[in-house]
């Protein structure tokens, strides 16, 4: 299969040589693996003059090898990554910006939260096939003992009183009073990704998103005190929350609700069947916010036939690769159409309440800015020592000093001049 | 004559011979220990961040300044100080009784050795994972589970990992079911190298085992317990693994440690120099702790 070859089996006729694309992915779960390697195999026979030579290096370690390979200058010439570094990528130079190369009908194809997540500085520099989405899976039965109101689209998301009241009627009929499940057995991005969108509900957030230079009045802010409190009420005070180590606690009955992403549709609906609902989060004070963004794709600078990488970006986000690779993983279609076919996630779709959030402006971008890896790190470190029961005033106050000093070590992330592009 | 064809032999062997016989082993040590350190120590200077476009600059010791400054890694120092200051008694004393118990001529010694020897040759990230199921919270937590039965229900469950008085202990308990063993092992050696003739020499002098083990046992095995401890308080610095799968650190710093809150700056943060920093006050500390360690032995040494 090696393009080479292709020039001498061609019966004695002068072909130009393919253009050989080194392509490095993510290695996720069975079934997208599988997705993603058929649709390569896919574009190598429908494609003669371009051949894409895919590698999948392990989810864990995946920035740390993109940095080393960096160093190295031994990046390949299209890049996967998940979402929110791809303004640290930008602003060290690693990628080339794609707006010249991408199709006006793509673009206007793709969805809005896409485009959003791949902007910097007024330039697109990723495309995904799928976005993300947070919300509340529900054991329809239970809620229906209590009497809860059940809410199916983000504008009548449940009030935050509401919603504790309703955790509150749960846990008296419980045997433990544990009736939440917020996937505290989860590490690492989760904290940053699954609450940080209740700051935005708050009307607070990691970063002051004008400029990205400020944390200082926005993460330790009273409405970011009085949100992260009300998560450690549930946690601590108030006992609602299942530590949920085994990972069973919704599907074994033990909880009601589950906060989480899309990704567990899959679980959860094989095992409940009707009897699960999904959910908008709880309203903050500002509007319901979920989180949003996944993995993407890039051209880096070290790629000589941007064209060419781009053709093979296009037919990954053709309606058919966009649909099997969502119905490996249950994410949310990037674009409009493939969107249009796919039952779970049109309106009335069990899904479409994703698509809702993606497209009417509840799902917020993580910050957009270089200083991305540092923040979540701090926030995580943060949201962690609050779970943990630390006075949360405190603990805001300190991490966005953190994350102002780490911006102000950084001169303020400015421009590069390559981001010119 | 002669006295210069001694000095030139003297010369050939010691001054030639000897440096080039130890040249691997230096070079070595240069490579990945000196020069390392070396460059961990000049970046720790410095304001290096990992990939960054901006022009590295000299900001003197700011980095230390602000990792002293740091409440995370001020209490990192203290818990490698605590972990140290228990694990390295109580691991070495337990491996001590163990040695006792094991070193008897009994059917079947042979498999309860392995037995206590196992858990050393587990990778720390596999014991780390099954600790973390067995101190799982709640009544159904096996550890929680086992408490409760033993005191006819009056210890309460616990969540070990998550409380902050507790998860500490729950680290140093889980390290010490790790490496007590390797440590039995060189004690037990070191017991069956002790000649019985001693102890028989004991017994006619009408010294009972408690004296037996205070004057022939211990002062026989001191070389043994040297190297052991010496091993353990040098790990015990060192420790990382556990902390990172099983508590990140927390809860509220609880579990942090100098190597976790490093990797954590340099692999999480980019923060190269800060990081450096870090390692580097890391280092100061192990060798002064060595330096000690060996200044005790070789008094102790002088002395017998």
């Amino acid at each position: 299969m090696l393009p080479v070859s292709c020039k001498e089996d061609s019966s004695g006729v002068s072909e130009p040589q393919a253009t050989r694309l080194r392509v490095w992915g993510h290695a996720g779960r069975e079934a997208e693996r599988r997705t993603v390697e058929r649709q390569v195999q896919g574009f190598n026979e429908e494609t003669d003059d371009v051949y894409v030579d895919l590698t999948l290096l392990p989810e864990g370690e995946y920035n740390a090898q993109v940095q080393a390979a960096a160093l190295a200058d031994e990046l390949p010439d299209v890049l996967e990554f998940d979402g929110p570094f791809v303004y640290n990528y930008v602003w060290q130079g690693h990628l080339i910006p794609l707006d010249q190369y991408v199709s006006p009908e793509l673009r206007d194809n793709l969805l809005p939260s896409i485009i959003a997540q791949g902007t910097y500085r007024r330039q697109l520099w990723s495309l995904g096939q799928y976005d993300s989405g947070l919300a509340l899976f529900g054991r329809r039965s239970k809620l229906r003992i209590i009497n809860a109101r059940i809410p199916d689209t983000p504008e009548r998301a449940w009030a935050g009183d509401e919603f504790e009241e309703i955790l509150y009627r749960l846990a008296q009929k419980d045997v433990d009073g544990q009736v939440l499940d917020l996937k505290l057995n989860y590490k690492g991005e989760w904290y940053t990704y699954g609450f940080s969108p209740a700051l935005r509900s708050a009307g607070a957030g990691l970063i002051d998103r004008t400029n990205y230079q400020a944390a200082e009045g926005v993460l330790n802010s009273a409405e970011a005190v009085r949100a992260m409190s009300r998560i450690q009420e549930w946690i601590g005070a108030k006992g609602y929350v299942d530590p949920n180590v085994d990972d069973y606690a919704f599907l074994g009955g033990r909880v009601a609700l589950s906060w989480v992403g899309h990704w567990e549709y899959a679980r959860y609906s094989e095992a409940l069947g009707d009897d699960l609902v999904v959910i908008p989060l709880p309203d903050f004070g500002k509007a319901s916010r979920t989180g949003q963004g996944s993995w993407n794709w890039g051209i880096t600078r070290s790629c000589a036939n941007p064209e060419a990488a781009m053709r093979f970006l296009e037919y990954l986000l053709g309606d058919d690769r966009v649909l099997e690779m969502t119905r490996a993983n249950y994410a949310v279609p990037a674009t409009r159409s493939a969107v249009a076919k796919s039952a779970l996630h049109r309106p009335n779709g069990a899904l479409h309440l994703y698509v809702a959030q993606l497209s009417q402006g509840y799902a917020v971008p993580r910050p957009r800015t270089p200083a991305y890896p540092v923040i979540t790190s701090v926030f995580q470190q943060a949201f962690d020592d609050i779970r943990h029961g630390a006075d949360v005033a405190t603990v805001l106050n300190r991490a966005a000093a953190e994350i102002e000093r780490d911006i102000h070590d950084n001169q303020g992330y400015p421009p590069q001049r390559e981001e010119g592009g | 004559m002669n006295a210069t064809r001694h000095l030139l032999r003297y010369l050939r062997c010691e001054r030639v011979v000897g440096p080039f016989l130890a040249m691997p082993a230096m070079l070595g040590l240069v490579l990945f220990v000196a020069v390392p350190f070396v460059m961990a120590a000049v970046l720790s200077l410095t304001n290096l961040r990992l990939g960054s476009p901006l022009e590295t600059k000299f900001v003197g010791g700011q980095q230390y300044e602000r990792v002293f400054a740091d409440p995370s890694f001020q209490r990192a120092l203290l818990n490698n100080g605590i972990f140290a200051a228990v694990v390295v008694p109580v691991q070495t004393g337990l491996a001590l009784l163990l040695a006792l118990a094991l070193n008897q001529r009994l059917r079947g010694m042979a498999a309860f050795r392995t037995l206590f020897f196992m858990p050393v040759l587990f990778p720390m990230a596999l014991v780390a994972v099954v600790w973390e199921l067995i101190y799982a919270p709640g009544p159904s937590g096996p550890l929680n589970a086992v408490l409760e039965a033993a005191t006819f229900g009056a210890a309460t469950p616990q969540d070990f990992l998550h409380d902050r008085m507790l998860a500490l202990p729950a680290i140093m308990f889980m390290s010490i079911w790790q490496g007590v063993g390797f440590q039995m092992v060189v004690l037990l050696a070191g017991l069956q190298e002790i000649p019985s003739e001693l102890y028989e020499a004991a017994a006619t002098e009408q010294a009972g085992r408690w004296s037996q083990f205070w004057h022939v046992t211990l002062p026989q095995l001191r070389n043994p317990l040297v190297f052991t401890a010496l091993v353990t308080t040098i790990l015990a610095f060192r420790v990382f693994d556990q902390v990172q799968i099983m508590t990140q650190g927390g809860p509220v710093d609880a579990t942090t440690t100098v190597m976790f809150e490093a990797v954590r700056a340099v692999f999480d943060r980019q923060q190269v120099a800060q990081a450096s920093a870090m390692t580097v006050v890391f280092f100061v500390m192990v060798l002064v702790v060595a330096l000690v360690q060996r200044v005790l032995v070789r008094q102790r040494r002088e002395v017998v």
